[in-house]
C-alpha cells in the first residue's frame, strides 16, 4: 500500500501556464524518494500542489488510498501530509519549544506527548527549548523545522531542499536524520538540488524535466546511469546542474 | 531646574506607560495585517466614551470600566476592518491606511453627533497629591499607571501562553509557514484587530481619566502612538513599550524646555530621526 500516490498531476501559478505538466509518483511508508531535476523543472511547484498552497488543475492525489486532491493546507495536515519549506521554515522570533507547539497547532491536546517524542528523537531541541529559533545555526534550524513537521505525526513528510545553504558536514548530518525518519515508518519525499548525495541516501529517485517525469528508478542504479550522470552530475561536478537550468527556481 | 526635570521624568514615564497601551494595539495590527491602522485614534476615543458611560451612568469603578472600553473599541475596530479596510485589501497597505484614516474620521464624527463637543469628566473623588520631598504624584495618576501596567501584563500573558496568542505571533513572524501548520489567517487577523482596537480603547480611557473626554481625545494621540511604534520598530511588542516611554518622557521634557505648543514637534522629530538614522527602529527586525 502506498502512503502517497500522485497520478498525472498538473498545475502552476497561472491558469494557462502550468509549471507541472503531468507528474506521477508513489511513496510507500518507510520509503525515501528523492525528486531531482534542473532548475525550473517544477520540483517546488509539485510540493505546493501537494500541500494545497496551489490548486491542482488536473490529476489525482491520494493518501493511503483516499482521494485528497485539491484539499486546503489545513485538511492536508489533518490527512497526514506535512511540508517543510525550503526557506524561512521556522518561526524565528518564537522559542524552539513554541516552534514545536506550532507543529501540533491543530491538535493541541497531543502537543505534550508529541513534544516528548520529538525531543527524544532530536535531543538538541530539548537543550535549546527556551532559545529563540533565530539564534540557532543553519543546521540546527533545519532540525527544528523537521521536528516541527513531525509534531503532527505525519504519514507523509515533504522536504524542499533541506540541505540548501548548509555546510557539507551539516548536510551529511541532515541526510542521516532524513534517512532515519524514513526508516521510522514515515513516507518521505525529498526535493534536492544536491542530486548525487540525495540519490546516495534515497531508496528511489525521480528525475523531473520540464514539469514531467523523465527518469525513475532505484536511487543507486539511477546514480550510476550514464545518461543521468551526463544530464545532472556532469563531468564537472554537481555545480553543473545550476548552470543547466533556464533560471532560478522561484521560491517566493 | 534639576527638580523640575526629575518631576518631568516621573510624569513622562507615567504618560509614556499609558501611551504604550494604544501603541501596542497599533503595532500588533501592523505586525499581523501589515498596514498602519490610523483609525486607532478614533478607536481610543470610542473606548474613552464607553468607559465614561460605564463610569458615570452605571457607576462602574475604573478597573471594571476598562473592559467596557476594550469591548466597545474592539467591536468598532472590527467594523472599521470589515467595512472600510478589508474591501481595499487587494489595493495594498497604503490604500488600507487611507481607508482606516477615513473610517476614523467617520467614527469621530459619529461620536461628536452622539455626545456633543463638550468636555466630559469621569466621576472621580478629588484627592490631594502625594508629596515626596519636592515631587508630587497624584493618586489618580498612580492608579492609571497601575491599570496601564495591568493591561500590558494581560497582553503579554495572552501572547505568551494562549494558543491564539501564539498563533498571532506565528503569523506576524512567518505567515506562509503559519498557513502550512494549519493556522486560519482570517481568524487570526480578526482576533488581532479586536485586541489591537481594544487596547486602543483602554488607552483612550486612561488618557480620558487623566484629562477629560471629548471627540478628539484619541485623535490627539495618533501622532504620539505612531511615533512610539516607529521608534520601537513597527511590529515589535517590546519596541512599542520602549518607544512609548521614550516619547512620553521627551514630550514632558519638551514642555519644560520650550513652549507647550512644541509638544507636538516631539513626535515628528522622533519619526524623522528614526527614518533617517535607523529605519527599522530600536527593536525592529524588519527594515523597510
Amino acid at each position: 500500500m502506498t502512503a502517497l500516490a500522485v497520478d498525472a498531476l498538473s498545475g502552476g501559478y497561472a491558469a494557462a501556464d502550468h509549471v507541472v505538466k503531468g507528474v506521477s509518483l508513489a511513496v510507500a511508508p518507510g520509503e525515501l524518494l528523492c525528486v531531482i531535476g534542473p532548475n525550473g523543472a517544477g520540483k517546488s511547484t509539485v510540493l505546493k500542489l501537494l500541500t494545497g498552497l496551489l490548486r491542482p488543475r488536473a490529476g489525482r492525489v491520494a493518501l493511503d488510498g483516499r482521494d485528497v486532491t485539491g484539499l486546503s493546507p489545513r485538511r492536508m495536515i489533518e490527512a497526514g501530509l506535512v511540508l517543510v519549506p525550503q526557506e524561512r521554515n521556522v518561526f524565528g522570533t518564537l522559542t524552539v519549544e513554541e516552534n514545536l507547539a506550532m507543529g501540533c497547532f491543530l491538535d493541541p491536546r497531543r502537543a505534550r506527548a508529541r513534544m516528548a517524542a520529538v525531543t527524544e528523537r532530536f535531543p538538541l531541541l530539548a537543550e535549546r527549548r527556551r532559545q529563540a529559533a533565530r539564534t540557532l545555526s543553519g543546521g540546527q534550524r533545519q532540525i527544528l523545522a523537521m521536528g516541527q513537521a513531525l509534531m503532527s505525526e505525519p504519514r507523509v513528510l515533504l522536504l524542499d531542499e533541506p540541505t540548501a545553504g548548509l555546510s557539507p558536514k551539516a548536510a551529511d548530518d541532515l541526510f542521516a536524520l532524513v534517512r532515519a525518519t524514513a526508516e521510522s515508518g514515515v513516507a518521505v519525499l525529498m526535493v534536492e538540488q544536491n542530486a548525487l548525495q540525495a540519490m546516495q541516501v534515497s531508496d528511489r529517485a525521480l528525475v523531473l524535466v520540464d514539469g514531467r517525469n523523465a527518469h525513475e528508478g532505484p536511487a543507486p542504479a539511477l546514480a550510476r546511469d550514464p545518461e543521468i550522470r551526463r544530464l545532472f552530475l556532469g563531468g564537472r561536478g554537481a555545480g553543473r546542474m545550476d548552470a543547466s537550468g533556464t533560471g532560478r527556481e522561484t521560491q517566493r | 531646574m534639576a527638580e523640575a526635570l526629575a518631576q518631568a521624568l516621573i510624569n513622562g514615564v507615567i504618560a509614556g506607560t499609558i501611551l504604550a497601551v494604544p501603541a501596542l494595539g497599533f503595532t500588533a495590527i501592523f505586525a499581523v495585517l501589515n498596514y498602519p491602522n490610523f483609525a486607532i485614534g478614533a478607536l481610543a476615543t470610542v473606548g474613552a466614551y464607553a468607559g465614561w458611560v460605564g463610569n458615570t451612568a452605571f457607576g462602574l469603578p475604573m478597573a471594571a470600566a476598562l473592559p467596557v472600553a476594550f469591548l466597545a473599541a474592539a467591536l468598532a475596530g472590527l467594523a472599521v476592518q470589515w467595512m472600510a479596510v478589508k474591501p481595499l485589501e487587494a489595493a495594498g497597505a497604503l490604500m488600507m491606511a487611507i481607508a482606516s484614516l477615513a473610517a476614523g474620521l467617520v467614527l469621530e464624527n459619529m461620536l461628536r453627533f452622539g455626545f456633543g463637543n463638550e468636555l466630559r469628566g469621569f466621576d472621580l473623588p478629588l484627592l490631594r497629591d502625594w508629596r515626596f520631598g519636592a515631587f508630587r504624584v497624584g493618586p489618580q495618576q498612580v492608579e492609571n499607571f497601575v491599570l496601564a501596567l495591568a493591561c500590558m501584563a494581560l497582553l503579554w500573558a495572552f501572547l505568551r501562553f494562549s494558543r491564539t496568542g501564539r498563533a498571532m505571533r506565528a503569523v506576524a513572524d512567518n505567515r506562509d509557514l503559519a498557513l502550512l501548520r494549519g493556522v486560519d489567517p482570517v481568524r487570526v487577523a480578526a482576533v488581532t484587530v479586536a485586541v489591537g482596537a481594544g487596547l486602543a480603547g483602554m488607552g483612550g480611557m486612561l488618557v480620558g481619566l487623566d484629562t477629560s473626554v471629548d471627540p478628539l481625545v484619541g485623535t490627539r494621540l495618533v501622532l504620539s502612538i505612531f511615533a512610539a511604534a516607529v521608534l520601537g520598530g513597527l511590529g515589535s511588542i517590546p519596541g512599542a513599550v520602549a518607544g512609548a516611554i521614550a516619547i512620553g518622557v521627551a514630550e514632558e521634557v519638551a514642555v519644560l524646555a520650550f513652549n507647550p505648543a512644541y509638544r507636538l514637534v516631539v513626535g515628528f522629530v522622533a519619526i524623522l530621526a528614526v527614518l533617517t538614522l535607523r529605519p527599522s527602529g530600536l527593536f525592529g527586525a524588519r527594515a523597510g
